[in-house]
C-alpha cells in the first residue's frame, strides 16, 4: 500500500516591530548613514544597534555614526538553491566597519561569483571593503546592496 | 544525588519515515529505551520532551506526542535549538538530581524530512529585523567558520575531508545511522560545493527519527542494571546573539569556556588522557575540528591534523563520533539526545562501535547561530579519579 | 530545602511596539533591582515562553537569553506557558543553583495566535477541520452549561466580577468594567462563547529571582516560598468529558501533596481563566467548588483580574504567579495557589506559594 503524503504550507503573517533602536538605524540608512550605539559600560560600539549590551546587561543610548568601509572577517558563497532563499550564487560575509567593535552580516558583491576560490581570494579575511548603496533608499537593511573590495 | 542513565533507545533514522506518524515514531524510541532498561512505561514517573517544532510542520508537537510517552505523567517541553536533545536530557536529569523523582525519561522527536527544505526553517531563527534577508542558515555559519579557520591556520580542504571520511566509516557499522557510504577523501573533495568552502559530503543530512533516554536515582539505577552510565558533570552556556559580536570564527570561545567549567566540575585535568571517547555535535566537518580545539583535545590550529592522522578514528587515541555522528544522521532536535545516549552506551560497554575499555565519555551539542552549547560527562564510575 | 522567590520584575502588560526581547530585558532588570542583586550573582537562567510561530522566531531563546542576562551562563528554555518553567527552575535550585532567574516572555501582537495554535493540531485528522482554539473552548463551554444547566447570566456574572477586579489592578491589560448586559450582548465568537467571555491576547514579560533557602534569607527578610508544584496533561485525542478538566485536578493533587497542605490552607487563588466557563471548571477541578457550581464560588479568586483581564501568550501563568507573590509580600495573604493552562486545554501547572 502506497503511504499517502499531504503537501501543507504554513502561511502565517507576521508584523515584526523593529523597536526604537532599529528604527533609528533604518532612518539613518535612508540618509546613507550607518549608526551604531556605544555601550557606556564596556565602551564597545555595537553595529547593528540594539537597546541593550548583552555583555554588560545595560541599556545603550549613545549613538555614533560609523564608516561604510570596513574589513571582511569571514565569508561564504552559496551555490545550492534553498526554497525561499536567494538564488545562487550569492556571497554573504561578516564585515567589521571602521568605528565599530562588532561585525555586521551583509552581502558581498561586485565580482564574478562563479568560482568560489577566486571569490575567497578577493574577499579573504582582512580585505578592506566599501558599501555599495541603493540609489532609491527605503530605510531597509537591503538599502546597502552589498560590500565590494576597496579599490 | 547521583543520577545514572539506565536505558537508551533510538529509531532507525531515514530521510523520511513514511511508515509512521509523529507519535508513532516517538512510541518506537520510547519502547526501545524501555526494553533496554527492562522497564515498562508505567514505571516512568515524569517525562521531559524535546523538539525543534517548525521542521516537522507541527507547532508544539508534544501535545500530540504525549499520547505516545506521557499520558497520566508530568511532562515538560524543552526547546533550545540544536542543543534541544542535550538540554532535554539535562532537564530530565534535573528531575532526578533534585530528589523530586526517581525514574524520568527524556524523549526527543524530529522529522526534518517532513519539511521540504530545512535551510529556510533555519533562516527563521535569524533576526527578521537585521539579518534574515541574507538567507543565512546553519550551513552558512559553518562555512564562515571554515573560511576563517582555513585562512588563520592554513587548514586544507583535505584536512576537513578526513573528518567526513572518518564519520562515514563509523556510520557504516551503525544500524541506526542514516547515511551509509564508503567514502575516500577524493569522493568528499569531488562532491559539489554547497556553501564555499564546504562541500555536500561535508554536510549533514536531514533525518527523521526519535530517541529516548531513561534516568534513574542511585539505588534504583543499581537495581535496574549492573552497568549504568553515571552523569558526572553537565553544563550549558549561552552567548550573545549577533554573529558579528563573536568575531573569533576560527575558534569557538564559548565552548572553550563551557568545557573548562565542565572539566573542573568533573575533576578532569587532562581531557585527552581522562576522556576515552567523545560524541560531538558536528553537522559540518569544520566544527569537529573547532570543537576538538575548544575542548582541549588539540592545540589551537592542530585540530585539523587529528582525523588525517587517524587519532579520532575508533582505534585512535581520541575516538570521536564512533556512531557516525551528526554528519551522517541529523534529526535536529533529537540529535543531542542521540549524542547523550551513544556516550552512555560507550561507558556501559554496549555501543555498536565500542571503544575498547571506554570508562569516560563526553557528549556535546551546539545550538542557535553558534550561540549555545550543552555538555555532559558520563562514566561507568560515579566519580572520576 | 525550600526555594524562595526574592525578586519580581513586571513590565507593562499591553500591546508593545518594542520587540519582545527588549521588553524581556526590562523585566529582567527590574527583577534584579527588586532582589537587590547584580546579573553576575545569578548562576542559572530558566526561560519560559513560546517559540517559532508564536513569536515569529525559531529558537526564541536566542533573543531572550541575552535579554535575561544569561551571557556566558547556564540557560535552558521551557517551551510552554512560563508557569511550566517554574518546576525546572526549582529543580535546578534544589540540585545545584544558588540563584536562578526565571524569565517569562509573552508576545502575541505580531501574529494571529489562533492560526498559530491551529498548527499544533496534527495535519491529518484535526487541523484540516480548522478546529480553532475558541471553537474548542466553546465546545467545552457548551458541554459545561448544558450538563449542569448553567444559565448564561451566571457565566456573564463571572466576567463582570473578573472585570471589576481587573479595573482595580493597575497592571492588568483590560481595565474597564462591564455589566451583565454588555457581556450578553457581545457577539458570539463560537457558540455559545461570546467575545467578552474570552480572554484577549496581549504582550508582557515578568522575571523572578529565585534562591535556595539559605541564600534567599540572606537576600530578603520576606522570601515567598514555592511549597508545592504539580503539572499534568490530558489526552490529545478527545476521549474526555468536555465539562470537566481532570488534568487540572491531577496537577493540583501533585502540588498539594508536595506542599503537605490542603485546600483550607489556601487563602487566595489565581487561575488561568481563558474563558469564563474555564474559570468555573478550574475552580471545580482544583477542589474549591462543587461540580457544576464554580460560578457560585465567592472565595478570593483572581484578585488580579485573572487571564480574562491579562493574557499575554506565553507569560499569562507568570503574570498570575507574580500577582500572588506580590500579595504575599504585602502581607495580604500567607498562602496562595496559582494555576496555568496551555494548548487546547490540555496541560495544567499548579504552584502553591507561602510567606
Ligand atoms: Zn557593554
Amino acid at each position: 500500500m502506497e503511504v499517502k503524503e499531504f503537501e501543507i504550507w504554513w502561511k502565517i503573517p507576521f508584523k515584526h516591530s523593529a523597536g526604537l533602536h532599529a528604527t533609528k538605524f533604518f532612518e539613518g540608512l535612508k540618509d546613507g548613514k550607518i549608526l551604531g550605539v556605544r555601550c557606556e559600560r564596556c565602551g564597545r560600539v555595537l553595529v547593528p544597534p540594539r537597546a541593550f549590551c548583552e555583555r554588560c546587561h545595560v541599556e545603550t543610548n549613545d549613538w555614533v555614526e560609523v564608516s561604510d568601509e570596513g574589513v571582511v572577517e569571514t565569508l561564504t558563497v552559496t551555490y545550492m538553491k534553498f526554497t525561499g532563499l536567494p538564488d545562487p550564487p550569492y556571497a554573504i560575509g561578516v564585515v567589521k566597519l571602521d568605528g565599530a567593535d562588532t561585525g555586521m552580516l551583509c552581502f558581498l558583491g561586485g565580482v564574478d561569483l562563479s568560482e568560489w576560490r577566486k571569490v575567497h581570494e578577493t574577499f579573504k579575511p582582512g580585505t578592506r571593503v566599501k558599501a555599495v548603496w541603493k540609489e532609491e533608499r527605503e530605510g531597509k537593511i537591503t538599502d546597502i546592496l552589498y560590500f565590494e573590495p576597496l579599490k | 544525588m547521583s543520577v545514572a542513565v539506565v536505558g537508551f533507545g533510538q529509531t532507525h533514522f531515514r530521510t523520511k519515515r513514511k511508515d509512521k506518524t509523529h507519535p508513532e515514531i516517538a512510541f518506537e524510541a520510547v519502547n526501545a529505551a524501555l526494553e533496554h532498561a527492562g522497564l515498562e512505561l508505567k514505571d516512568i514517573e515524569a517525562v521531559a520532551y524535546g523538539s525543534m517544532d517548525p521542521f516537522d510542520g507541527i507547532y508544539c508537537p508534544e501535545r500530540w506526542d504525549a499520547t505516545a510517552c506521557s499520558l497520566e505523567k508530568p511532562m515538560m517541553k524543552i526547546s533550545t535549538g540544536g542543543t534541544t536533545g542535550m538540554t532535554t536530557a539535562l532537564a530530565a536529569y534535573e528531575h532526578v538530581a533534585s530528589g523530586l523523582f526517581d525514574l524520568v525519561m527524556a524523549v526527543c522527536v524530529q522529522r526534518v524530512g517532513e519539511c521540504v527544505d530545512a535551510q529556510p526553517v533555519l533562516n527563521t531563527a535569524v533576526d527578521p529585523i537585521y539579518e534574515r534577508h541574507s538567507g543565512l542558515g546553519a550551513i552558512h555559519i559553518a562555512s564562515f567558520q571554515a573560511t576563517a579557520y582555513m585562512e588563520k591556520y592554513g587548514a586544507t580542504e583535505e584536512d576537513l575531508a578526513w573528518v567526513s571520511v572518518k564519520d562515514h566509516k563509523n556510520a557504516l557499522k551503525n544500524p541506526y545511522a542514516h547515511i551509509k557510504m564508503d567514502l575516500g577523501v577524493d569522493d568528499v573533495l569531488k562532491s559539489r560545493v554547497v556553501c564555499s568552502p564546504l562541500k555536500l559530503l561535508e554536510c549533514c543530512p536531514r533525518s527523521d527519527g526519535a530517541a529516548a533516554v531513561i534516568f534513574a536515582s542511585e539505588d534504583l539505577a543499581k537495581k535496574i542494571r549492573d552497568n549504568p552510565a553515571w552523569i558526572v558533570a553537565e553544563t550549558t552556556i549561552s552567548d550573545s546573539y549577533y554573529l558579528g559580536d563573536r568575531l573569533s570564527f576560527a575558534e569557538w570561545d564559548s565552548l572553550a569556556i563551557a568545557g573548562r567549567r565542565l572539566f573542573r566540575d568533573a575533576g578532569i585535568e587532562n581531557p585527552v588522557k581522562d576522556i576515552d571517547v567523545a560524541e560531538l555535535y558536528s553537522p559540518f566537518t569544520i566544527q569537529e575540528i573547532l570543537e576538538l580545539e575548544a575542548l582541549g583535545f588539540a592545540e589551537k590550529g592542530r585540530g585539523k591534523e587529528l582525523a588525517r592522522e587517524g587519532v579520532t578514528f575508533i582505534d585512535g587515541d581520541m575516538p570521536t563520533n564512533p556512531s557516525g555522528g551528526v554528519l551522517c544522521t541529523n534529526p535536529i532536535g533529537a540529535t543531542g539526545l542521540v549524542r547523550f545516549g551513544e556516550a552512555a552506551l560507550q561507558v556501559m560497554g554496549e555501543a555498536v562501535n565500542q571503544v575498547d575499555g571506554a570508562e569516560v565519555a563526553l557528549a556535546h551539542a551546539w545550538g542557535g547561530t553558534l550561540q549555545f552549547h550543552t555538555l555532559a560527562v558520563l562514566s561507568s564510575k560515579k566519580k572520576l579519579g | 530545602m525550600r526555594i524562595g522567590i526574592v525578586g519580581v520584575g513586571f513590565t507593562e502588560f499591553g500591546i508593545h511596539k518594542e520587540p519582545f526581547y527588549n521588553i524581556a530585558f526590562t523585566a529582567a532588570k527590574r527583577a534584579l533591582e527588586d532582589a537587590g542583586i547584580e546579573r553576575g550573582e545569578v548562576d542559572s537562567f530558566i526561560l519560559g515562553g513560546y517559540d517559532n510561530l508564536g513569536v515569529g522566531r525559531t529558537i526564541s531563546n536566542m533573543y531572550t537569553a541575552p535579554a535575561a542576562g544569561a551571557y556566558l551562563r547556564h540557560e535552558i528554555r521551557v517551551s510552554d506557558d512560563a508557569l511550566f518553567a517554574l518546576p525546572l527552575a526549582c529543580m535546578r535550585l534544589r540540585h545545584r543553583s544558588d540563584v536562578t532567574m526565571l524569565l517569562a516572555f509573552g508576545h502575541s501582537s505580531e501574529t494571529p495566535i489562533e492560526l498559530v495554535e491551529l498548527q499544533s493540531l496534527d495535519p491529518f485528522f484535526h487541523r484540516p477541520l480548522n478546529l480553532s482554539l475558541p471553537a474548542f473552548f466553546a465546545m467545552q463551554s457548551y458541554a459545561y452549561r448544558r450538563r449542569y444547566g448553567v444559565d448564561e447570566e451566571k457565566i456573564a456574572e463571572v466576567v463582570v466580577k473578573e472585570r471589576e477586579n481587573g479595573s482595580e489592578n493597575p497592571r492588568a491589560f483590560v481595565r474597564d468594567k462591564v455589566r451583565v448586559e454588555d457581556v450578553l450582548s457581545s457577539e458570539i465568537v463560537s457558540s455559545p462563547l461570546r467575545r467578552l467571555e474570552i480572554a484577549e491576547w496581549c504582550d508582557g514579560c515578568v522575571a523572578f529571582i529565585l534562591a535556595e533557602e539559605t541564600v534567599a534569607r540572606r537576600l530578603t527578610d520576606s522570601p515567598v516560598w514555592v511549597s508545592g508544584l504539580g503539572w499534568s496533561l490530558e489526552n490529545y485525542y478527545f476521549d474526555r468529558e468536555f465539562q470537566k478538566l481532570p488534568f487540572v485536578a491531577k496537577s493540583a493533587e501533585m502540588a498539594f501533596k508536595m506542599a503537605g497542605k490542603d485546600r483550607g490552607d489556601v487563602e487566595a487563588l489565581e487561575i488561568c481563566d481563558l474563558t469564563a466557563d474555564y474559570h468555573c471548571m478550574i475552580l471545580e477541578a482544583l477542589g474549591f467548588a462543587e461540580e457544576g457550581r464554580g460560578w457560585d464560588y465567592n472565595g478570593d479568586v483572581n484578585h488580579s483580574g485573572g487571564a480574562l483581564c491579562t493574557n499575554a501568550y506565553g507569560s499569562t501563568g507568570a503574570f498570575l504567579l507574580a500577582s500572588i507573590v506580590e500579595r504575599i509580600r504585602k502581607g495580604e495573604i500567607d498562602c496562595g495557589l496559582v494555576q496555568s493552562m496551555s494548548g487546547y486545554a490540555q496541560r495544567s501547572c499548579v504552584a502553591i506559594l507561602e510567606g
